[in-house]
Formats: C-alpha cells, sequence, structure tokens
C-alpha cells in the first residue's frame, strides 16, 4: 500500500504547484481579469468537486469498518504486552492464512505495536496503552518471520525495541 | 492591476504599533532559535544516518528541545504577527505582549534546563505516563522542571489571547460580529471586519480553549510525579494532550496566514476582503479545528468508532478551506495582478503554497486504513515539516523581510534572492524524504536506524543542510536590517 499512497499523495502535491506555477508565469498587469462571477463559479466547482470527492474517498475507506474484530469461527487471539523495552507475546507462532486478532497493551508507558513483514514493511499497527487493550485483526497470507517495532516514543531504549 | 503608488507609500510599520520593539525582538529570536533547532534537526538525521555518533540519550535530548523549540518558535513568531496587525484594527496594551515574552522565555529557560541539565527526554508531547517512567534516566525533578516550562508558556500565551480578545470585544461588541457572522448569516454589511479580526476572533477561541485543556493535563502530571495515587485515565490525558497539541500547532499557521492577509494586496493593489465564503471558512475552521484531533488517536481502537470516524472526516474538510478559501483567492489576487516580487511577497506566495501542499500528506494519512501502515513512521515529520518549514515559518521571515524592506521597491536578486531558493529547495527536499522514509516504513523517533534507511537519512541530511544555509542568509538579512534600524 505505502508506495501507492506515496505516489498519490506526490502527484496531488504536483497538481497544487502546477497550479501555483501557472499562476506565477500569468502575473504580469493586465486589464483583463476574470469577472468575479467566473471566479466564484470556479471556487464553486473546485469546493463541489472535492466534497464529492471527499464523499468517495470517505465511503470507499470506512466500509466496511477498518476496525471490526468480530470472531470469526477460526480466529487466532494473540496476547501483547508491552514494557518498557520488550513485548510479551502469546503465543509467537501463528498460522497463516486464518485471522489472528491481536490485544494489545502496556503495562507502563504508551508503546506502538507495528508489525513488518520480512521485507521490513509495515503491515499494521495498533497503540499499547496502560490500562487499555486495542484489539485488531489480520490474516497473514505469507509464512515468515514477523517483527514487531515499537512505534510510539517511549523513552531512551525506544529503538531497540524491537 | 497594480497601484504602483500604493505600495511605494504604504509604510511597513508605523512606529506606533504597541509593544514594536517586543514584536521584533520575538521575531529575531524566533528566527536564531528556529536555525539552532534545525541545526539540531541536522544532527539527527546525520546520525539517524551512521554517519555521526551519537548517544541515544543525547539523542532524544535533542529531539525533546527539537519539538518544544520548534513548537514554541512557531507559536511565537505566528503571535507576533497577529499583534502586530490585529493592533492596526484594535486598541492593545503593549505591556501585555511583553508579559507573554517574558513568560515565553521563562519557559524557555525552564525547559532548556530540565533537558541540558536535567536530561529530561520525554518528548515535546509528555505523553502521560512517560514523563513520570524514565526508566532511571531522568529525575522527578527534570520532568517537573518541563512541565512547569510549558505551564509558563502556555500562561504567557492565555494572557496574549485575553488581552486580544478583550480589544476585540471592546471594538466589536462581541465575538461572533468580529466573526463576521452578520454577515454570514444575514448578510448585513454594517461594520463587517477585516480578515485580521475574523481569523484573530477564531484563533482564540480554539487556541484560548486548547490552552486551558492542555494547562489541565500539564498540571494532573504534574502533581502525578509526586503523588503515583494522583492518576489520570491514560486515555483521557491521551485525548487531552493531542487536543491541547493539535490546536496549540494549528494556530501558529492560522495566526502567521493574517501576514498573507495584509500584506499580499500591498503588492498586488487587490485587498482581501471579508466576504461571506471568507467568514464562512473561518467559521468552518474554528469547528474543524476543535474537532478533528482525533486522528492523532486512529490507532487506539478503544476509541469510540464515530469518533475515529470524524477525525478521519474532518481532516479532509479541514483542507478545504485552505485550499479553496485561502489558496484559491491568493491565486486569483495574483493573476494579472501586476504584483512586484522581492524577498517578503515571494516568501508570501511560497508559504501559501508550502501549507497547500503539505496538507495533503496530513489527509492521506488520517484515512484509517492509511494510518495503519503510516502512522509514527517519517510520514508524520514529512507532512509538519512541509506546514512548518515552508508554510508557517516562510510566512513569518515574509514577514520579517516585510517589516525590514527598504522604502524603494528592492526586487529580488543576489543573497536574498539564493537564500530564498536553498531555503525553499532545501525545505521541500528535507519533507519529501521523510515522506519517502514514511513510505518505506522508517519508524519516527528513532535514535539508532538500520543500515537499509541510511540512503534516505543521508539525502534528508543533505536537504536540510541546503534550508539551513537558506535560513541563515534570511535571519542575517533581518538582523542586518534590524540593527542598523536600531541605531538610526
Amino acid at each position: 500500500m505505502q508506495p501507492y499512497v506515496l505516489t498519490v499523495s506526490l502527484a496531488l502535491m504536483i497538481v497544487v504547484t502546477a497550479a501555483f506555477w501557472w499562476v506565477l508565469r500569468h502575473t504580469a498587469a493586465d486589464a483583463q481579469v476574470a469577472s468575479s462571477g467566473q471566479v466564484e463559479r470556479y471556487r464553486s466547482g473546485l469546493f463541489w468537486g472535492l466534497v464529492v470527492l471527499g464523499i468517495v474517498v470517505a465511503v470507499a475507506t470506512l466500509r466496511p469498518w477498518p476496525y471490526d474484530v468480530s470472531s470469526a469461527d477460526d480466529s487466532v487471539t494473540v496476547t501483547a504486552t508491552g514494557s518498557q523495552w520488550s513485548w510479551e507475546i502469546a503465543p509467537q507462532e501463528l498460522p497463516a492464512g486464518r485471522p489472528i486478532v491481536f490485544k494489545v497493551t502496556s503495562s507502563d508507558v504508551n508503546h506502538g505495536f507495528g508489525v513488518y513483514d520480512p521485507d521490513g514493511t509495515m503491515m499494521f499497527q495498533t497503540q499499547a496503552m496502560p490500562g487499555y487493550v486495542n484489539q485488531v485483526r489480520y490474516t497473514f497470507t505469507k509464512p515468515g518471520r514477523y517483527q514487531i517495532l515499537c512505534m510510539e516514543y517511549c523513552g531512551l531504549v525506544h529503538h531497540d525495541m524491537i | 492591476m497594480v497601484n504602483a503608488s500604493y505600495v511605494a507609500n504604504r509604510p511597513t510599520a508605523t512606529g506606533k504599533e504597541p509593544a514594536l520593539l517586543a514584536i521584533k525582538l520575538s521575531m529575531g529570536l524566533g528566527g536564531v532559535v528556529l536555525v539552532l533547532l534545525m541545526v539540531f534537526g541536522l544532527c539527527m538525521r546525520i546520525a539517524q544516518g551512521g554517519l555521526l555518533s551519537m548517544e541515544p540519550t543525547l539523542f532524544y535530548e535533542i529531539m525533546t528541545a527539537h519539538g518544544a523549540g520548534m513548537v514554541g518558535t512557531a507559536a511565537l513568531t505566528g503571535a507576533g504577527i497577529m499583534w502586530f496587525f490585529l493592533s492596526r484594527h484594535v486598541q492593545l496594551t503593549g505591556a501585555v505582549y511583553w508579559l507573554t515574552l517574558t513568560l515565553f522565555l521563562l519557559g524557555v529557560a525552564l525547559i532548556l534546563g530540565a533537558i541540558f541539565v536535567g536530561g529530561f527526554a520525554g518528548a515535546w508531547t509528555f505523553l502521560y505516563p512517560l514523563p513520570a517512567h524514565s526508566g532511571g534516566v531522568w529525575e522527578t525533578g527534570a520532568a517537573a522542571l518541563f512541565l512547569l516550562g510549558l505551564i509558563s508558556v502556555g500562561v504567557g500565551f492565555l494572557l496574549f489571547y485575553l488581552e486580544t480578545g478583550r480589544a476585540i470585544i471592546e471594538r466589536y461588541g462581541n465575538l461572533s460580529r468580529a466573526l463576521a457572522w452578520p454577515l454570514l448569516f444575514s448578510g448585513s454589511q454594517d461594520d463587517v471586519p477585516p480578515p485580521t479580526v475574523v481569523a484573530s476572533a477564531a484563533v482564540i477561541i480554539f487556541n484560548g480553549s486548547g490552552i486551558v485543556v492542555g494547562a489541565a493535563v500539564l498540571v494532573i502530571s504534574l502533581i502525578n510525579l509526586y503523588a503515583p495515587g494522583f492518576a489520570i485515565d491514560p486515555l483521557l490525558a491521551k485525548n487531552m494532550i493531542y487536543f491541547f497539541g493539535h490546536v496549540f500547532i494549528n494556530a501558529t499557521i492560522y495566526m502567521a496566514v493574517i501576514a498573507v492577509y495584509e500584506i499580499i494586496p500591498e503588492y498586488t493593489g487587490r485587498p482581501w476582503k471579508t466576504s461571506r465564503i471568507f467568514a464562512a471558512a473561518w467559521s468552518a475552521i474554528l469547528l474543524m479545528v476543535l474537532a478533528v484531533y482525533p486522528h492523532h488517536l486512529l490507532q487506539d481502537t478503544v476509541m469510540p468508532g464515530w469518533a475515529l470516524a470524524i477525525g478521519q472526516i474532518i481532516s479532509y474538510a479541514a483542507g478545504l478551506p485552505v485550499i479553496v478559501v485561502t489558496a484559491f483567492s491568493l491565486l486569483v489576487y495574483l493573476t494579472r495582478s501586476g504584483i512586484r516580487w522581492d524577498l517578503a511577497s515571494a516568501l508570501l506566495v511560497a508559504s501559501v503554497f508550502g501549507w497547500s501542499a503539505g496538507v495533503i500528506p496530513a489527509i492521506v494519512d488520517a484515512i484509517i486504513t492509511v494510518n495503519r501502515v503510516m502512522h509514527n513512521t517519517l510520514w508524520v515529520p514529512g507532512h509538519f515539516h512541509f506546514y512548518l518549514l515552508l508554510g508557517e515559518m516562510a510566512m513569518v521571515f515574509g514577514f520579517m523581510a516585510w517589516l525590514t524592506r527598504g522604502s524603494i521597491r528592492e526586487g529580488l536578486s543576489g543573497a536574498s534572492y539564493w537564500g530564498l531558493v536553498a531555503y525553499l529547495v532545501g525545505g521541500v527536499g528535507v519533507s519529501v524524504i521523510f515522506l519517502i522514509g514514511g513510505a518505506m516504513s522508517v519508524p519516527r523517533r528513532w535514535a539508532v536506524h538500520l543500515p537499509q534507511w541510511f540512503i534516505q537519512d543521508q539525502m534528508g541530511a543533505a536537504f536540510a543542510l541546503i534550508s539551513i544555509v537558506g535560513a541563515l542568509v534570511l535571519l542575517v538579512r533581518y538582523l542586518v536590517r534590524v540593527a542598523v534600524t536600531v541605531r538610526a
């Protein structure tokens, strides 16, 4: 997902850059300027275009609800507890192809439970917070050695909390 | 069409602005601290890139100073701009600005002492209960000093907002009129406030609220240091901290953009007026800045689902006023205006570009499914470096250039031109490399990086160096001109 997100973001930023660039090429004084009615029509078009885009993005990304953890019959539950500066996870070996429900908490401060694939790409994350259990469901499709990296600054050994 | 005499004759500072000296001092101080903090940032990127050996203890101390310092600098300089231009429309008491500056400096002294003497390295976000759990690294006193420093800064800004709010109410009767609600809801053209007043009124409401919530969680955290039994629910504390932090940092650019509203018309001859669309945009901003903070908690699934959905949706909606109103209006005002470019006008236009482009990665990151793989990676500093370096601080440097510009049109050439180019190219490079780092899943706030991440760290450091050179040129230009004025 990450390369796609980067590409889309940079493309949109280039569109903004192009709009500024075009205007900067047309700043020489000229009595012929767009009428206020014309300007407001452009503005209105931009506004409603962005509103429609926003609705499409919201519906497409919020349905189904990303944090639905309703248990399937064959799901496996994993508990993970962060503490300065290590993780306690059980069980440590998980089946591929079955939904895993992670129940994540902390015994001291806030930590971030980031799951990385063998290539070093983050698959998903959730926060580990004292007094609360965050739940997230994920299905691993490929067997391999996955690592947990701490994603929330938790003190001086934060970077070693792998 | 540009009105040339308007450009040439319009004074920058009249000398009658209350606390003008304090504002000039704030800008100079802000510039000096900014460059210092950029050097801190450069050191961190070099260390992450494996080119400099730095103890994690020192790295996290520098990181804490970099974060707290940047937020404070952005707030101080933004407040200076708001005060300067608001004083054109309402009667302000200069002593209050001096008091704000004094409390700010006291806070800075406490924070620096906490970090570099006491060893506090809990990050500027002081995420509860981390200040009380140092793992044996910093003492309770250091954490307390840090929190007291933040409280001092916060109290200073609260006084600032109380005074600016008082002055606006004295002039316009109430804040709803200052927000141009009579124009917005009934089309009344009677005593319509200028954009500066509308923006100031909105900032006073949302940042005043943010500071009060921030002060509450700071005091609770402070007491908790010495009385662990006096605890707060960690989720509530997290909500309060991110509400405060989000509102406070957003307020910086919403204050600084006043420089665009006030200065750009001097170059285009087209006044920036309060229209119904402008009033609607600022009322929307007021509500959305207050409501959007749950996008910082998208990885806390114990949060109510509706709050997280609102965090995503309002993050998108909050970009609309920036793009549809501020950026769009600026581009309309610029088109065929005959604008004359100098350092001030170039920086101010660039700042709106930086802001508009910077909201895109922020909006993208607030999509829950994206946030799941981008949150707390380098994507996040990518967004806010765009926002701060190329948005807020470009506005500040633009204001500083305008404040010290000569009476004759100077144009844009020589050191000013190259300083501007270096600042912008370096800033874009720093930000985009952070975004690429985020796409590579590199976690943020890690003192030690894995070798496969080095290349983006080193490229980021190179761009940071370019940006620092540019900032230094802009700063020295300002300081020299202020010194000449003072001597004269």
